[in-house]
């Protein structure tokens, strides 16, 4: 519950303020991540597999000693699977002491987002479809769509 | 934290971490002391300290109320070890003893938080004084009364101040030792911290002045300080001087001291770096002394009988000669013992994991394949065995035996044996028993709630009860902890009534909990249900129990540990809680076993053997489930791949390996692939991503990294077992 108020607060917040957000792609499509959760982008790492859970948690990676969840963002936005390459990327975000990471095609870049350039996410939201863009960024003449990271990783 | 100014978050934290460690002393003392009936001299003294220095404290923090709290606590028990009155009413002394030590936990705890408003604490003192007037009636003298009761500005706070007062000679006598301490620049509040220090070392002291000598109410004297330092005099026993020395240069901001000498050359211990020393007529005014001072009131301290007075002189070179000779006078337990901030704990676990994982990507390096390198092994060997002694070293630290928390059940137990009045022991077993330390500081409430519950539900309200029963008239609470299977496991049982299936499966059934047919629950279950939210027999709610919060709240914090809690009951007999928690960072031994890619670690003291089926020793039961007969036993066979849904390297059971397993008196059968080797792993928890999969319940227990990085799945064989 807690966190749904705080993810709501900061969504709000991000709307009307603006900030970092960080690039990436699944596809040809650009999406991205607000720069405050995220702690590092590491390469691809060899996955252990822990059986019994849903299939977007793809299994733990060991980052410096820690036991890190990681997600597929892919199998989230009902993507199917492609081989891992040189260019897949974990990205290792944390909240609310939850630390997870989360497998995308490649990263792009870091770009700063005015709040003149958001607009709210597409109000076509469904169970498959859309439900996790938090909104809709249009800058530098390219659509990024900005996933609400809570709800990513908490549903 | 509003109630402190930025930069002393670090105080704060020391403050309340000692403060409570305090506390729970005193709780203990005054425990020992009730159940044997009468007060040592030691454990008085103990508690004059003990309130002393939360006195000190807690003033130098600025927290007036917990201050005076303690200060009349102290003159309490000043009048007690002084006069050594008959207290007739001895339950009142602990009432007030225990109430005081509640308030002043309370009071910390508020600490915590942000905005807290310091609590009024007059109505104990009240009671306090009250309760000292009592014990003073006719035996004390006027003026030594009035000096306990108001609290006169200057120079009154330590102990037996109110006797020589009329000391206030201008120099200090010859024998005294001088040392003049220099604290850091901008520590800040320098008075105050000279007033810990000063309090430090006075039980060393045969006597101790010190100038500024109103430090503690005055601070102006904090320039003074900084300005001049802190000059300290002392006369303390050959032995104790060395202590004073170590006490001032482990103090904290103590920037640097010296020894001032007035006839000879400036002793020139260590760290002298303060400018040479102006000398300054000393203006102490006597202020402590720190045995007890049977002494009369007018006596000075110089004329007391000293064993050896030491001269200024000969003390300077003791000091050194003490100094020198420090380590092999490593006694007194005391200094044996430091806190350390669990973070920085934390940090060098993980950098410990680090150095291993780093390790083993050098010496097995892709890079050196097919090289023979003769001396690169044997240093290699020689890391190895380094890194994994520091491993044990890491992990040794961080284990914390479970006594501390057991300790704080009797006081439970004996409050609400009066409460209630039951009457109850409370017995540990096993309290010995070693758990992680971040696993200890959950476990506290739990027990409370548990034992709580014992008390109020579970012993009988009536001896008359107990003994129709055939059960001696005390009832009798067992905390016993024990390691079992690579987890730590705590019993509370108690031998009351039991829990009574009918009257539970009612309530069930009124709150509507119920899931399936009433007939289908086994006692087991319906024990359980104890756990859920909302339940409780107890028709009426008291001062303990019958919320129906309690036993969940418990499930819930044991489950945030990775624990589990389940309950067993036989009525009449009794009923036990038993809580599993695993070690979370424990060591344990293991063999890594292979299931198609996947590796699995299989804790070694669940295995029993491991066997090559032969194809005679397979056969199926009625339900087409396959069973394996080794030496005339049967056991269930569980295929690892098919529990988890993964791809073997092959389906035939006759090519993998089939490991015997046993954990809690059950045994089966685990079909893997291969056998991979024998490892001392580390246990990690699961991301709490992972509770609510219930992951748990499918039979794992936690990860573990390899040496090169890799990370296992640790089986759990019990709910494997019991999830087939």
């Amino acid at each position: 519950m807690a966190n749904e108020v705080y993810a709501q607060s900061s969504k709000n917040d991000f709307n009307t303020n603006g900030g970092q957000i960080l690039l990436y792609y699944i596809d040809d499509i650009l999406y991205g991540i607000e720069i405050q959760y995220v702690t590092e982008i590491i390469g691809m790492q060899p996955i252990t597999v822990v059986p019994g859970v849903p299939e977007f948690i793809k299994g733990v990676i060991n980052i410096r000693g820690k036991v890190v969840p990681v997600i597929s963002i892919r199998h989230k936005i009902n993507q199917p699977e492609i081989p891992y390459d040189e260019k897949t990327c974990i990205i290792v975000v944390e909240l609310d002491e939850l630390t997870v990471g989360l497998i995308v095609d490649r990263v792009r870049e870091i770009t700063t987002v005015l709040p003149t350039d958001t607009c709210s996410a597409p109000d076509f939201k469904s169970v498959n479809q859309n439900q996790y863009i938090q909104s809709i960024i249009d800058s530098n003449g390219e659509i990024k769509q900005l996933l609400d990271i809570h709800k990513l990783i908490m549903e | 934290m509003s109630r402190f100014e930025s930069g002393m978050e670090s105080m704060v934290d020391m403050f309340i971490y000692e403060s409570t460690s305090l506390l729970e002393q005193l709780d203990q003392i005054m425990m020992k002391t009730e159940s044997n009936n009468k007060f040592d001299e030691e454990d008085i003294n103990e508690i004059f300290r003990i309130m002393h220095t939360i006195k000190g404290s807690s003033a130098m923090m600025g927290l007036e109320n917990m201050s005076t709290l303690a200060h009349r606590m102290e003159d309490m028990f000043f009048i007690i070890r002084e006069e050594k009155p008959v207290i007739e009413s001895i339950e009142t002394l602990y009432d007030i003893v225990f109430s005081s030590s509640d308030l002043l936990k309370a009071e910390i705890d508020l600490l915590q938080d942000d905005d807290s408003v310091p609590t009024d604490f007059s109505e104990q003192i009240k009671k306090i004084e009250d309760f000292v007037v009592y014990l003073k009636t006719g035996k004390m003298p006027g003026a030594e009364d009035a000096g306990n009761a108001e609290e006169p500005e200057v120079s009154e706070k330590p102990e037996e101040s109110e006797q020589p007062q009329s000391q206030a000679e201008s120099s200090a006598p010859a024998d005294m030792v001088k040392i003049r301490v220099f604290f850091e620049d901008n520590c800040e509040m320098e008075n105050l911290r000279a007033l810990l220090l000063v309090n430090k070392i006075t039980e060393y002291c045969r006597e101790l002045k010190y100038e500024p000598a109103d430090i503690e109410t005055d601070s102006s004297t904090a320039k003074q300080i900084t300005e001049n330092g802190f000059l300290i005099m002392f006369n303390a026993a050959e032995e104790d001087y060395q202590h004073i020395i170590r006490e001032i240069e482990d103090a904290i901001n103590v920037k640097s001291y010296e020894i001032v000498e007035e006839e000879e050359v400036p002793a020139a211990p260590e760290e002298v770096s303060a400018p040479a020393p102006e000398e300054k007529k000393a203006e102490p005014v006597p202020e402590q002394k720190s045995s007890a001072p049977a002494a009369a009131v007018s006596e000075k301290p110089a004329e007391k009988p000293k064993p050896e007075p030491p001269t200024p002189a000969q003390t300077a070179e003791q000091i050194n000669n003490k100094l020198a000779q420090k380590n092999n006078h490593a006694s007194k337990g005391k200094q044996s013992l430091i806190s350390v901030n669990l973070n920085k704990l934390d940090q060098l676990l993980d950098m410990v994991g680090e150095i291993v994982i780093a390790e083993a990507m050098v010496t097995s390096n892709p890079d050196l394949k097919g090289l023979k390198l003769d001396n690169f092994q044997k240093a290699s060997r020689q890391l190895r065995k380094l890194t994994d002694e520091l491993q044990d070293i890491v992990m040794s630290i961080r284990m914390v035996p479970l006594s501390g928390v057991f300790n704080k059940m009797t006081r439970i137990v004996r409050d609400m044996k009066v409460k209630l009045g039951k009457d109850v022991d409370l017995v540990f077993e096993g309290e010995e028993t070693e758990v992680d330390k971040s696993i200890i500081d959950n476990l506290n409430d739990p027990l409370m709630h548990m034992v709580r519950n014992s008390m109020d539900h579970g012993i009988e309200s009536s001896q008359e009860e107990r003994i129709a029963n055939g059960k001696p008239a005390k009832g009798t609470i067992t905390l016993s902890a024990y390691n079992s299977s690579g987890e730590v496991i705590i019993v509370v049982s108690d031998d009351g009534g039991g829990i009574d299936c009918k009257r539970v499966m009612e309530k069930a059934k009124a709150n509507g909990l119920l899931t399936k047919p009433e007939e289908e629950y086994t006692d087991k279950e319906i024990f359980n249900m104890v756990m859920l939210p909302g339940f409780s027999t107890n028709t009426e709610v008291t001062e303990y129990s019958g919320r129906g919060v309690g036993m969940d709240v418990v499930r819930k914090s044991i489950e945030k540990i990775g624990g589990t809690v389940s309950v067993d009951s036989k009525q009449g007999e009794g009923t036990n809680f038993i809580i599993k928690i695993p070690l979370s960072l424990a060591i344990v031994d293991g063999i890594e076993v292979s299931v198609g890619s996947s590796i699995f670690t299989i804790p070694i003291n669940s295995i029993k053997e491991f066997i090559k089926l032969k194809e005679n020793q397979l056969f199926y039961d009625t339900s087409k489930k396959e069973i394996v007969k080794i030496r005339n036993k049967c056991y269930p066979l569980i295929r690892l791949h098919e529990f988890y849904g993964l791809e073997p390297k092959s389906h035939d059971i006759y090519e993998g390996v089939v490991v015997l397993v046993e954990s809690e008196g059950k045994s089966a059968c685990i079909l893997v692939d291969e056998l991979i080797g024998e490892q001392q792993v580390v246990v990690k928890p699961f991301s709490p991503m992972f509770n609510r999969y219930n992951i748990k319940q499918k039979g794992m227990s936690g990860c573990t990294i390899l040496g090169d990085g890799s990370i296992t799945i640790i089986l759990d064989i019990s709910n494997i077992i019991l999830d087939n």
